[in-house]
Formats: structure tokens, sequence, C-alpha cells
């Protein structure tokens, strides 16, 4: 099947046709399968990457309600990252204790050609001042863009005066745009502060037997509430989201919490590593995007756990939760068997959307991940042997001691094994590749051109991805569903999320507009005939 | 954070109204024809900049980026740049490459025409690209600067061709497509050959195709570009001149005539441009146009009476604003706040004269021209000036949401809605398309509100739950209802010497202690006197809001006069605010009559909502004739109290409930009559201590003391607003008023009372006391003679007669005796008493005797007999 990677990369110079071939594999073909991620995009290609200041202002911090962010530096990026993710929150009050949201909002030092000549430090100040005086947050983060960086402005020191000022909690996020190769080295940015200035600040213990924090659920479209409400359904306690509709004052909180769910793995992974260090927390990895992996992931928190009331209320709430879509699942999947997808999002929704289109019996011929590591494609285990580059080296790696109050052991190690024997992976994560069918494309850091040239070559009926190729994707006359955004629409996870899913892509499939596609006075098909699955499988 | 707040940020930007430079680079790239754009930077510039415009375009949109790492930032972006020019060339094989610099670039202090005429040197073959780099830092300006100065970059960049042809230069501010390709249509329509720079008429609102072109196929072209040195006029679309303006470039370069036009956009500016158009091509003005300008004009005058509503609030680019404020002039929409983030001081002298002139023609005071703003400042702005229409780009959103105003989109981004591309502001046909787009938001609003707006304006807040402002302002400065938050004075006028029930805590020798202060004995004037009295105290105390007519009996007991009195003043003073009180026993008969004779406040004494409790306080009621006692004489009394204070309430009368504290009688019950007079809608009540008054039933009832009347109050707080004596009041307003002798003599001295007064009578007055008029005519034993001389009423003699009256039955065969009182009396010119028989008082007036009924000291009833002589 290289004959299909061939086709796509053909056009490439020698030199940019040696650096994509090792990005993109056929799943099957290598002993074992080896993706290179994370190394620079080709200048010029026109990747779908973002930048380093998008994974940490727009993706780990940006959902954090109650705290301002001031974007300091010149005005495009604070306005770039204005609403522009669809996480939702809102402002809940407490026991009389109201809770801020700002997320409607737009923080910026707006800096002008002075501010660069000159140093920005002082506008910074000013500018927290006046949220001081007409905000009165309780938590202010700083994120550095660019210039910051390149003119030497000590956002933390500015933070640090915040902190001592105000007696806030202030927090700079030196996460200018050029680090590390794509918003991934931002995520780790935004990880290493949260683990240093809020986890362990907060002391408002858990209250129910069983509490488990969310790690790496963005509420897109308003998943994170389904999770949460399948969660407290068992009866399980969810003491903070990472960062989905979460706040700073649940965060702080975070290392009361029983154990870590991971849903994306790529982005919040430094955190789960790192409580597992400092406070013993252990992490699993769920995933609540299809149906089988909810029943899967519901069912392996209830392992952990291992109560039988717990475990048998899980398996009533599964009953229920099946019961209530069943009719319409049964619907839609006779509907859209044997379709075929593409997926290229983000550092981990391309696999778990995978496991959603397999319910519906939908296959995938090619997944690519935007700004993952190797791990998330193959496994956890190939850690040691990725060799750091100096892209990677730039990005501090943070090592934590046990916390000698909080650090406390949940299972012994005769659990686990126990666990392990069950097929329940602790701390781990198995990575991508493993749930691929052979034959299926991997593509890493797609690129706008091989985007074009996948679809002609591939032609899937629908095409996953994000706003940038949707319309290059609608114009070859393929359907294709944003999984960033959801398109409007959500929530796709759980159970009641699959449903709705399957809706969409029934909608989008079905939508009449496609069957006009040709004009009746043209003769020859607008579209060519399309590859049958096998003949590539 | 509250939404608000008028907040001063000034360092920190709070939600932006403007972009940066990059972004408007890469727009005017995407009007020219095979060209892709390069930013030098972080790839984040380009993604986010792509995912902006893709969703406001629904089309692909391709800017590739030179994705500096953090080693470029060391070494320089030179490496890079030149391999994503390779890469790019490659893959998409374009003929122009826009290369614009980003922030990070531009800190670095990368020399992007150096490293591009590296490039030429090292790749021979791809000299034949035109790359042209623009320096475009984030920090520079905004999207607006950015796109004028890639504009100039292009035209100093490309090698010129000066030859002389005879085509006309167009170059526009960012305009959507739809609307760019109405200008190339309206040019060929004049058979005008234009050069448009940039075309964005097509490459940005693409046709479904058979195939996917990766380069967009429309834009100009370099060699079109090329002649434009050459051309016989520049034409240049924007509202605003730029020291940067790529015309007076070519006008200084290559002497190509320059020429500045409006936006076409309302109905002066597309005159404007027609014209002009006529005028280059020598050619009539077609009939279509002229139609569709007819048509535009119909659609004006149709729709004048909604936009006459608009109060609108515009921002975005300088242009924008600018053309929008004309077309919302034109169209009697008022534009309150003027705003763009882009800093242009100009905009406002351009502008300012328009709005000017509109604001004196709609008496309108506030509005406001900024530049250099934020959202944050501009939903400040919205809700305090009361702005009714949003008209921008969907980053407006935030305020329609918020402040339920409804938000007209159109500039750039439009990223909730569909269409952004697509549409139209220019020309006769765009401007109408605008124009109802703005007056059916205003209508939109209108249609869903106007029910609730109207029956809450004007009957609502009018009649029955809320106050309406007039009332309400009243209330603020009546000193009876809002003690020490107001100033105003009152004057208290006794004009109602009569009084229809009888209280037990009560002796008719003093004042009325349901409103008055017991102790002060207060002259009973005429209608007249009063007025005079008002008059003369007016003019000495600037602050007299409030006249009451308070006592000193029952104000509806003496209605006549309590009507005539207040007649009088409103004749002579629109503003004043009349308030009255009464025991309210006459309430539902008058209550219609004082609303029209225009009192707005009415304080009712109600010390009882259960008759039994009432029949304890009250000794009996004169109501209709008759005389009521017990259960019966409460009952009657509170069905009229009650039913009076609906219908004043209901007329938006401001009603207050005095309740006097008689302790073990009502004292346990006053909550209940809080709550009752609650439920009726009466504004505030006011629990007021008892006071023993010798000779009075209750002379011996245990009087409750301030500290037991305010926990009364308190526990009544909870239940409605409540009146708290205040001293300062009392020593101040009421009590100079009150006590104002000099003001008093003042008017007998004037003369000014009715000449009558100096004749001379004499009466015989009914009285037991010999203080009041208390006694009815056929129970007294004996008449006390006054006489009434020179203005000053004189105690002469008590005559005694055998009490002529033994019941009604008996009346008739007394014949004898009334002759034998008559001429006890023949001396008198009329006879004073409390009550008597009509029959009897028939009589007597027969015989030439006047009788005068009254309830009053004997001065006063003895006055009051003169006045009705």
């Amino acid at each position: 099947m290289s004959v299909i990677r061939e086709e796509v990369l053909d056009k490439y110079s020698a030199k940019v046709y040696k650096n994509r071939k090792e990005h993109v594999i056929t799943v099957g073909e290598g002993n074992p399968d080896v993706v290179s991620a994370n190394t620079r995009a080709i200048p010029g290609i026109i990747t779908q990457r973002g930048c380093c200041f998008a994974g940490c202002k727009g993706v780990v911090l940006g959902p954090i309600k109650d705290a301002v962010i001031i974007v300091h530096g010149p005005i495009g990026c604070a306005f770039y990252t204005w609403g522009t993710r669809r996480h939702k929150a809102i402002a809940d009050e407490r026991k009389g204790e109201k809770a801020d949201s700002y997320l409607e909002y737009c923080f910026s030092t707006d800096m002008q050609e002075a501010d660069i000549v000159f140093g920005g430090e002082k506008k910074l100040k000013k500018a927290i001042i006046e949220a001081m005086d007409i905000i009165k947050p309780k938590a202010i983060f700083i994120c550095s863009t660019c210039p910051v960086g390149l003119i030497g402005d000590d956002i933390h020191a500015v933070a640090k005066w915040a902190e001592e000022e105000y007696g806030i909690k202030c927090i700079g996020f030196s996460c200018e745009g050029y680090k590390g190769v794509s918003q991934s080295a931002g995520h780790h940015i935004a990880n290493n502060q949260l683990i240093r200035h809020i986890i362990g600040t907060g002391d408002k213990e858990p209250v129910s037997k069983y509490s488990v924090n969310i790690l790496g659920e963005y509420n897109i479209g308003g998943d994170g509430w389904e999770v949460e409400k399948l969660l407290k359904r068992c009866g399980i306690e969810v003491i903070s989201i990472f960062t989905g509709g979460s706040s700073y004052r649940d965060i702080k909180n975070a290392h009361l919490a029983d154990l870590n769910l991971v849903q994306c793995h790529r982005s919040i992974n430094y955190v789960a590593d790192m409580m597992y260090d400092k406070y013993g927390t252990d992490w699993l990895k769920i995933n609540f995007i299809g149906i089988e992996s909810c029943k899967e992931s519901l069912r392996a928190i209830g392992e952990y756990f291992g109560d039988i009331e717990l475990k048998a209320r899980i398996e009533e709430v599964i009953a229920d939760e099946i019961g209530n879509i069943f009719e319409e699942l049964t619907y839609l999947k006779s509907k859209l068997k044997g379709k075929t997808a593409a997926l290229y999002v983000g550092g981990s929704r391309s696999h778990h959307y995978q496991l959603l289109l397999k319910d519906f019996g939908i296959r995938t011929v090619l997944a690519g991940y935007e700004f993952a590591h190797r791990d998330d494609y193959e496994g956890r285990t190939v850690i040691p042997e990725i060799k750091p580059d100096a892209d990677t080296k730039n990005i501090e790696s943070i090592t934590v001691e046990p916390d000698p109050k909080f650090y406390k052991v949940f299972l012994s190690e005769e659990q686990k094994n126990i666990l392990k024997e069950k097929g329940i992976l602790l701390n781990d994560y198995p990575g991508m590749i493993q749930d691929m069918d052979e034959g299926a494309i991997i593509c890493d850091d797609l690129n706008h051109f091989e985007t074009e040239e996948f679809l002609k070559v591939l032609k899937p009926d629908i095409f996953f991805s994000g706003i940038k190729d949707k319309f290059v994707i609608q114009k070859s006359g393929f359907l294709s569903r944003q999984l960033h955004s959801y398109d409007y629409s959500g929530p796709y996870a759980g159970f009641t999320g699959s449903v709705i899913f399957g809706n969409d892509l029934l909608m989008g499939l079905s939508t009449p507009a496609w069957s006009y596609i040709h004009a009746p006075w043209k003769s020859n098909p607008c579209l060519e005939a399309r590859l049958e699955v096998e003949e590539y499988a | 954070m509250t939404k608000s707040k008028i907040e001063p940020f000034v360092n920190l930007n709070v939600n932006p109204c403007k972009m940066c430079m990059p972004m408007g680079a890469v727009t005017a790239f995407y009007g020219i024809k095979e060209c892709i754009s390069m930013l030098h930077g972080s790839q984040g510039c380009s993604t986010y900049i792509r995912r902006h415009m893709a969703t406001h375009y629904n089309e692909p949109v391709d800017i590739a980026s030179s994705s500096l790492t953090e080693q470029g930032t060391v070494y320089g972006g030179e490496k890079n740049l030149i391999n994503g020019l390779k890469n790019l060339i490659e893959l998409y094989h374009p003929k122009v490459i826009g290369v614009a610099t980003t922030c990070l670039a531009e800190t670095i202090g990368e020399d992007v025409t150096r490293i591009i005429e590296k490039f030429y040197r090292e790749n021979k073959e791809y000299q034949g690209i035109t790359i042209i780099p623009v320096n475009s830092p984030g920090y520079g300006g905004t999207q607006y600067e950015g796109y004028f100065g890639a504009l100039r970059t292009i035209l100093e960049f490309v090698p010129m061709n000066c030859e002389k042809n005879n085509k006309v230069n167009v170059i526009t501010s960012i305009l959507s497509p739809k609307d760019t390709r109405f200008l190339k249509r309206m040019f060929q329509s004049f058979g005008i050959d234009i050069i448009l720079l940039p075309d964005l008429s097509s490459n940005l609102d693409g046709v479904f195709k058979k195939t996917y072109d990766r380069l967009p196929s429309g834009g100009t072209s370099i060699e079109e570009i090329k002649d434009m040195a050459g051309a016989k006029l520049t034409l240049e679309f924007m509202n605003l001149e730029l020291e940067s303006s790529p015309g007076k470039y070519l006008e200084e370069q290559f002497g190509v005539p320059y020429r500045r036009l409006n936006l076409p956009i309302g109905l002066r500016d597309t005159d404007a441009f027609i014209k002009t158009l006529s005028q280059i091509s020598g050619n009539e003005i077609p009939g279509e146009i002229v139609e569709e300008r007819g048509r535009y004009l119909d659609a004006m005058i149709d729709s004048h009476k909604y936009n006459a509503e608009g109060r609108a609030v515009i921002f975005g680019e300088p242009d924008f604003v600018c053309s929008t404020v004309r077309l919302c002039v034109e169209n009697g929409i008022i534009p309150l706040v003027s705003a763009t983030g882009t800093t242009k001081k100009q905009m406002k002298e351009l502008i300012e004269q328009e709005i000017k002139e509109v604001y004196e023609r709609f008496f309108i005071k506030d509005y406001e021209i900024i530049d250099d703003v934020d959202f944050k400042k501009i939903e400040n702005l919205t809700e305090k000036l009361d702005a009714n229409i949003l008209i921008g780009n969907s980053d407006g959103r935030r305020i329609e949401e918020n402040l339920q105003i409804p938000l007209v989109r159109r500039g750039f981004p439009i990223h909730d809605r569909v269409g952004g591309q697509r549409l139209i502001m220019l020309g006769y046909e765009g401007s109408l398309s605008y124009l109802d787009d703005i007056t059916n938001a205003i209508c939109s609003k209108k249609e869903t509100t106007f029910r609730d707006t109207i029956y809450q304006t004007y009957f609502e807040n009018a009649h029955i739950n809320n106050l309406n402002i007039e009332i309400e302002e009243k209330t603020k400065k009546h000193p009876c209802f809002n003690g020490c938050a107001s100033n105003s004075a009152r004057i208290h006028l006794p004009v109602a010497p009569r009084c229809n029930i009888q209280c037990n805590y009560c002796v008719r020798k003093f004042d009325c202690p349901n409103e008055s202060r017991p102790g002060v004995t207060t002259k009973v004037l005429t209608p007249e006197e009063a007025f005079e009295k008002y008059k003369i105290v007016k003019s000495k105390i600037d602050n007299l809001n409030v006249v009451g007519i308070a006592g000193p009996g029952d104000a509806l007991a003496n209605f006549e006069e309590t009507k005539e009195t207040l007649k009088l003043i409103r004749d002579y003073d629109k503003n004043i605010t009349f308030c009255l009180s009464t025991n309210g026993l006459m309430l539902p008969k008058y209550a219609n009559e004082l609303c029209d004779l225009g009192v707005s406040h009415v304080t009712v004494t109600i010390n009882a909502v259960d008759v039994k409790i009432g029949a304890k306080i009250y000794q009996y009621v004169h109501y209709n004739g008759l005389k009521f006692e017990g259960e019966s004489a409460a009952a009657i009394l509170l069905a009229n109290q009650l039913s009076g204070l609906r219908i004043l309430v209901g007329r938006g009368v401001i009603c207050k409930v005095n309740i006097v504290t008689l302790k073990g009688i009502n004292d346990k019950h006053i909550p209940d009559i809080v709550k009752k007079v609650k439920d009726i809608g009466c504004y505030i009540t006011n629990i007021m201590p008892f006071i023993k008054v010798k000779g009075s039933k209750f002379e011996n009832l245990e009087p409750v003391s301030n500290k037991e009347v305010n926990i009364i109050r308190k526990e009544c707080a909870d239940i409605m607003k409540q009146m708290y004596h205040c001293v300062q009041c009392r020593a101040d307003a009421i009590g100079t008023l009150d006590q104002d002798k000099s003001i008093e003599f003042e008017i007998d001295k004037k003369n000014n009372i009715k000449q009558d007064l100096t004749e001379t009578y004499r009466f015989a007055v009914a009285s037991k006391s010999g203080v009041l008029v208390d006694q009815h005519f056929g129970q007294t034993l004996e008449f006390h003679i006054y006489d009434y001389k020179d203005g000053r009423v004189i105690y002469k003699e008590i005559r005694e007669i055998n009490n002529y009256c033994h019941g009604e039955e008996v009346c008739e065969e007394y014949e004898d005796k009334l002759e034998k009182l008559l001429h006890i009396m023949k001396d008198c010119n009329g006879i004073i008493a409390m009550r008597i028989g009509e029959n009897l008082k028939n009589r007597l007036h027969d015989r030439g005797m006047k009788v005068i009924v009254t309830y009053d000291r004997i001065e006063e009833a003895v006055k009051y007999a003169v006045q009705s002589m």
C-alpha cells in the first residue's frame, strides 16, 4: 500500500520527500510501525499547525473561566484567540460565592512600536493594576507572544510583583509563538506552570467516596458536561476538569482527588505524570468518545476502585444510557455502515473518533495528528527511544518530588497487577496505531498540499479536520466535518453525544446539495467514481 | 465582570476592535492574480489569520509560513524563508508571492528584501516569479494600515510601464467580493476600462467547479499593475485621506492624476460616484441606474418612520464607519457612537459636522466619535447613551447578547453568520440592502417588544404597580412621603374645619391628630384666603413644592372648600404637588374628582381592618346624613377607606396610610393593616404613636413609647416601605411654614380679604364646650352669641333656651317653640350648629335665618359663616 504514499509524496523535491516519508506510513508495514512526529514543520508547505502560544493560551489556559488571561504583546494574538474555540463554561455560583467567567472577554496589552523599543513591562504592570482596580479577579495569567521573549520583558517578575501587591494568584507563561514546533510546546509550558503554581494549593476535600479529575477535556460543544454527568450518575465526584468549563478555584484542589482520568493524552499528560510523582495519583487513559469506549472507560474506573456497589451502579448507568439511544443508534448504523473516513485532528482526537466511527461501522482509511509526539501514535513504551532534539530541549522539562503532606499510595503493586491482568493499564497509553486496521494510512503533520492529494487518491466519504481545510475538502466534493469545533454542534461525548454525532454525519452525507453538483447541461460526470474501500484495504 | 460600569481601561485592551497588520497585508494580496502570500514568522500567525478569513469567506485561505523556530530567532530566519519560498513555488506554482513580515521577523530585524534578492540569485529558474516584500509588524498598526501599506508596496515594487494608456486606476479600501463585482460592473456599464487594485471580486468568493483549483483564478495581474503608471486617472475610494495613499504615490511618481472619492454608500456618495463615472466616460447615466436611484429614494421615504427611532452604534474600519455614518445621517438614524479600533484622529473631523446637525435637529445631547477604542468602551457607551442598534462586524455580538440590542452585520469579520463575502453596501442597490437591514433590525426589535413597552410605559407604570416618572419625582420631593430625603417645603392649608367621624382619641377642640401635631390650633381659611396665603408663601420660599389639605377637620368632609382651594392654586401653578389627608369615609365618592383635580398624594388614616377592632376605636360616623355607631360605623368606614384607596391606586395616586398605635386595641393588629394596604398598592405606611388627649375617651389609655412604635415599624418594614419621623424635617420645612405667623398677619394687613368681611354680623352658635361648634341645633340648651366686626370675632353672651328637639316624630307639634327660638335670636344674622334637621333648616331659611352647619372652632365657624352670607 506504499503505492498510495508514493503517489501523494511524488511531487515533493528530494529533500522534502525525505522528510515527509518518515511522517507518512501504512499501518502494518513496519515492524513495528514507526511514525516520525513532533519535528519542525516544513516552511512554505502550508502546515495546518499552530504555534506555542496557541497551545498554551488557546488550548490549556483558555477554558479556565475565572482567571483573567492577559495576552502580553501586540493585538493580533489576543484577537485571534478571542472566542475562536468552542470551549463552553457557565459562571456557576456556589454557596453564595460568586464565580466569574471571563471567557467572553479578551485582554491584551496591545503593545505598540514604542513598547517593543523601550520594553513593555511597565505597560503590563499598569494593565494588571487596571484589571485589579476594575475586574478584581482571583487569578491573572500572563501569556507572552513572540516579541516579548525577544525584547526580554520579564513577565515572571511582574507576576511575582502582582502576587505580592494584591495577594492574588498571578502566573507568567513564557509561551512565545516560536518555541517548539507546534502547539505541543505550549501545552507543556502550561502544564508545568499548573503543577508548579496551582495544583496542590487548595484545601477543599472531596465529599464523596470516590473522586476523580478529568484531564484533557476541554468541553468543546458541551462534551465536558456530558462526561461529568455520566460520572455523577455513577456516584463519582469530579473535583476538577483540565480545563473545559473549569476554574482556578477547582484546579487548585486537584491533588485531593483519588484518580486522574486522561482524555486528551497529548495536551495534559505532563500534569498526569507529575501528579503521579508528586501526589501518587494514578492516571487512567479513558475515552468518552464512542459507545464502546464509554462502556470500557466507565468499567475500568469501577475496576480501579474495586467497589462492588460502584460497579453495579456503573452497569445500571450503562444499561440506561444505551436503552435511551438504542433505536436511534440502530437506525444510524444501518445508514452509515460501510462508509469511509479520514481524520486529521489534534494530538488525540484522531484516535478517539476512530473508535466512535467504528461503532457506526465506518472505517478509517487515513488518520493523522497535527502536533502529536511519537508516543501518541506508538504508545508510551517508545518514550525512552525518543531522542530529544534542539526544539524539545528548549522546552523546560521539570521533575517533581513526592509531596511530604499529600503523597499517598492508592493501590498496592499487587492490586495493580490484578488490574493489569484484567487489561486495565494504569499510568500508560498504548497509542493510536494499535486501534487501527492494517493498510490504513497514518500521516503526521498533514499539510494543505497532501490533504488535496489524499482526497484524490483515497476518496473518503467524510473528512474530519478543521476550518482551514474545510473548504478545500468541500470544493473537492467531499463531506467535511470539523472536529475542533464540531461545526456548531455537540456534544459528541458520551452515549447521547454519539447519537448527535451520527445524526450530523447522516445529515451531512444526505444533504440534497450533493446531488446537484453535476449540472444537467454537462455531459461528463462531475466526480470520478470513487475507489471501493476493499480495493486498497 | 459587571457588564456595564464605565471603566477607564487605558493600558489593558479589553475585547479588541482591531486586528493586526499582517491580516490586512494578506487580504490585499488575495486580490492579486495567481498570488500566494507567506508570513515570515511563527506559523501561528498564518494559522490564525487563515482560520479567521476562512470562517468569514467560507473559502479555502492558503497562507504559507516560514515557520520560524527558536533557532531562527537566534540565527535569523533567512534559511527558513528561502526554503519556504522554494517549497511554496514547487507545490503551488504561484506567479506572485507576497512576503509579509510579522512581529517576530520585525523584532529580530529581518531584512526580507535582501533575503529575496539572495533567493533570486540562488534560484535563477524562479526569477520570473514576482516576490513582493511587505513590512507588516503586528505592533505597527491594524489591518487597515497593513492593507494600504501592502498596496503601496506592491506599486513601489512592481517595475512600472509608464507608457500612456486609456485606463483608469481604481483603488479601494477592503470591500466584500460582491461589492467589488458591483464596482467593476458599474465602470463597465459606462464603458470605462479600469485597473482595479486589488481585485477581491472572486478569489474569496469562489464558485463550485468540477475540479478544485489550488490557485484562485481571479485578481489583478502583475501586467495590469505595471500599466497603472500610464493610466489617465486614479480614482481612490476611501473616505480618509491617507499619507501613504497608493493613488497619491502614482501621482507623485508618475504624474497620474489623482481623485479621491468617498465609498459610494448612501445617496450623496453614490450620486457623486455616478456623476464622476458619467464625467469620465462622457456617457449619459443609463436609465436603469436612474431607476435604481429612484427606488432607493422611494425606500428612504418609506422607511423613515422606523429609521427616525434609530440610535446607532457604528464600529469598524475608519472608511466603513465614515460611510455608515453618512448613510445613517441621510436616513435620520442618529449615530450615537462612531468608533474605530484604528488610531485615526482625522475620522472625527470628517464626520463630526454631519453628526452635529442631526443632533441639533433631534435635541440629543451626547454623541461620541472615537478612535483607538476597544469593545469594552464601545459597550459602555452603548449602554450609557441608550443606543438601540449596533452596526459593524460580528465581534459586536457580545454586546448584542449582553445588552439585547440587534446587530446589523457588515464589514470584516462576520463569524457567526454565513455570507459575509456577499454582503453589499455599494451603489443605490447596495445602500438599499444595507438600509433595509438596518431598518428591519429596528423593526424586529420593535415588533418583539412594543406590546410590553407600550403596556409598561403607558399603562402599567402610569396606573397600577409602578409609578410613572412624574409622580415618582414628585414623591421624591414630598416631605410627607420621603422625609429627610426632601429639601422641599410644604404648606398645609387649613380650609377643612368639619369632621364626619369621631375617633376615641380625639377631642375636636384640637387639630385632627390623624395628620397634624396636636396642640397647635390653626386658623381656618377660606379657599380665597388660602390661595392668597399660598401665593405669599410661595413668593418667599422657592422650594415650596407641596400643598396639603389636612384639616383641621377632614378634607373630604369639606369637599367644596377643598376643591375650590385646589382649583385656585392649580390654575396659578401647574407644577405644584397636591396632597390631601382624610379619614377615607368620603373617598369612594370623591376619589376620581380628586385625581382630576391633580391630587397625586393622599394619606388615609386606617386604624383597623377588622370591624370588631374598629368598633373600639371609632365612636360614630356620620354618613349620608345618618349617624352610625359601633361595628356598623367601623364597617362603613373600613369599606369606604379600602374601596377609595383602590380607586386612587388604580389611577396612579401615591397613597400613604397613617396608623395610630393604640396599646391593647390595635397594636397587635397593625401588621394586618399594613399587609392589607400593601395588597391594594399603597406606597408607604406611617405608624404613629398615640398621644393622650385630655377629655378624649382614650384619655386614660396607656401611650406607646417611641421604642415600641419603632419595633412595630421594623416588623412592618418587611411588608412595605415605612415612614420614620424625622426631627430635622419637622423643625425645618414643616415647622417653619406652620408657625409662620407673620405670613398670616400679612394677609390681614394687605387687606386681601373680601370686602364683606368688614361688615358686622351676629350669630347664634350651638356649642357645649364653648370652644367648638359641637352641638346639634335641636339638642343644645344654650346658644353662644358671637359678633363679627372689622374682621374680628367677638364673643357677646350666652342665651339659654329649653332644648328644642325631642325626636323627629314630635317636631311638627312644636311650631311655637320654633317661634320662641326665633324670637330669642331675632338680632342674629344666622345660626351655626353642628347638625340640624333638614326640615327645620328649610323652615329657618324660609324665615330669613341663615343656617350654617359645621364642626369647627367657633371663631373659624363664624368667619366661615360670614363668607357664606
